[in-house]
């Protein structure tokens, strides 16, 4: 579904920010950029969404090359929820907002099909439609930014940061609609994260990189038990596989606290028997 | 575009003059290019400008803000030359008296534009406010207002090119070749802008408050700004060309 051949690209002021970069998202897919600040992944996602076109390489995205074909053409595949929603949100009521962004990538429905679609997705978000988007929290606001990409019901969708500065409550909230939504099969997302709790909750396959280029490829406890590429890309597990680390042996596959209780009452009922 | 109004470091003649001189030489340049209606000595003073870009060592930023003020300057050309009905006809409807304004109006729009980016390029931001309040006797709040505002040109730059960015993603059309479509399409862009924008001003308010803003004098500043030998040639160059744009 995305497919990145070689891709290196270097912005006109520094050096290069991503350099050589190959792997390929296939459908259905949810999958994280991991690295520390400077490490590419925002460059990369924009990169997946033809916002930056890349200096050596090619990105595909659905068999197309994004060099050639505009990204405003593309909002209807590919979806992108920015970290700062106020650079996406320009009307003055949520219902505006959501029928902004359909008539403008999905002129096909007519203004009957964006009507309900709007009205639709007012229901699955839980708005009245009325609200003054700005007048929001900001977590009320991700979630109308998100709304009205996730109406445009886009094959990809690209993450950027997508919880900072949210709470617990607002976090869960945005990332259970996004994972439901890729668990029925709807939706392929690319996210980059700085939360390793978010991506290990959520996230299936995890791609660390860092210096702009790609140090490890695989899935996301697997990733995170990699002490050595951590310490390259300079990211921290998550503290639940820290300490399943730590406890060794048996541990290996307790990606949760819930995993991690089950073995340790595995091991007890095994001696409890033993006795 | 974003770097603009970005200070370039550096130890040049115009480098060490003092800020005030420079905005003194930034003025005189302006007031000569009003004063005067004389073709020739508008190209002199855009020699003048070329001049103080080169000594100060930036010859490249000077032709970056040439070549961005002659995009607009072409624009102006067509537009005057096209409106202006006195004069005998040279081309269609376009005349000579026509074009010899366009010329002038256009030259004098980058005579006066150069040197104020100029100024930003060669002088740092605080070293302006504070010779302002320390020499002019400027009350630093209205020193600082000029400052911020020179400093959020950039800032609100990104902040458009971001929201642009982001509302291609979602399928408005920014990325298309037609250049008054994409005019049309920025006004729904304003809405974003003006919100991060009085966001922005709330929190450096808020910042600077915090810091003890009210509290800051015109003694505050450790630095001091003295007039030194090489003002001089600099202020009777200011006087040259606005006695010549008296005369001529």
């Amino acid at each position: 579904m995305i497919k990145l051949e070689n891709v290196s690209f270097a912005y006109a002021a520094a050096g290069p920010t991503v350099e050589n970069l190959s792997f390929h998202v296939e459908k259905g897919e949810f999958v994280a950029l991991l690295g520390a600040n400077g490490a590419g992944k925002t460059t990369t996602v924009k990169l997946i969404d033809g916002l930056i076109k890349p200096t050596k390489g090619r990105v595909l995205v659905n068999g197309e090359d994004t060099a050639k074909t505009r990204v405003s053409r593309r909002a209807r595949q590919v979806g992108f929820l920015f970290q700062n929603p106020d650079r996406q949100i320009c009307k003055n009521t949520v219902r505006e907002e959501i029928a902004f962004g359909l008539r403008a990538a999905r002129g096909d429905l007519g203004e009957d099909g964006i009507k309900n679609r709007v009205e639709e997705t007012l229901a699955a978000f839980h708005f009245t439609g009325e609200e003054e988007p700005f007048s929001l929290s900001r977590g009320q606001r991700q979630r109308v930014a998100l709304a009205s990409v996730l109406a445009v019901e886009p094959q990809i969708l690209i993450l950027d940061e997508p919880t900072t500065g949210l709470d617990y409550s607002e976090c869960c909230h945005i990332m259970d609609t996004i994972s439901r939504m890729n668990r029925d099969g709807q939706v392929t997302v690319v996210m980059v994260c700085h939360d390793m709790e978010v991506v290990l909750d959520y996230a299936q396959r995890a791609l660390v990189m860092a210096g702009g280029r790609l140090l490890g490829d695989g899935p996301v406890g697997k990733i995170f038990r990699d002490r050595e590429l951590m310490e390259r890309a300079s990211v921290l597990p998550p503290q639940i596989t820290g300490l399943a680390m730590r406890l060794g042996e048996g541990f290996e596959n307790a990606d949760t606290a819930e995993e991690l209780a089950a073995v340790v009452m595995r091991r007890r009922e095994g001696r409890r028997k033993q006795a | 575009m974003r770097n603009l109004f970005q200070y370039v470091p550096g130890n040049s003649l115009i480098h060490r003059l003092n800020p005030i001189t420079k905005i003194v030489l930034t003025i005189a340049i302006c007031v000569a290019a009003f004063m005067t209606d004389n073709l020739i000595y508008l190209a002199a003073l855009l020699g003048v400008d070329l001049a103080i870009g080169i000594i100060a060592g930036v010859p490249k930023k000077t032709l970056g803000i040439l070549k961005g003020l002659l995009k607009i300057a072409a624009f102006l050309f067509i537009l005057q030359a096209l409106l202006t009905r006195r004069g005998t006809p040279v081309f269609w409807i376009v005349t000579d008296t026509g074009l010899l304004l366009a010329g002038k109006v256009v030259l004098r729009l980058v005579v006066v534009c150069m040197p104020l980016t100029l100024v930003l390029a060669v002088t740092r931001v605080s070293d302006l406010a504070n010779a302002l309040v320390q020499v002019v006797h400027v009350p630093y709040k209205y020193a600082f207002t000029l400052t911020t505002a020179i400093r959020f040109v950039p800032q609100f730059l990104e902040e458009m090119n971001d929201i642009m960015e982001a509302q291609t993603a979602r399928g408005i059309e920014f990325d298309t070749r037609n250049s008054f479509k994409k005019l049309g399409m920025i006004l729904p862009l304003c809405a974003p802008l003006l919100i991060s924008s009085v966001r922005r001003s709330d929190q450096t308010a808020v910042a600077a408050e915090v810091r003890g803003f009210e509290l800051r004098t015109s003694s505050s500043g450790y630095k001091r700004y003295p007039f030194r030998l090489c003002d001089l040639p600099a202020a009777l160059l200011c006087a040259a060309l606005i006695v010549l744009a008296a005369l001529i």
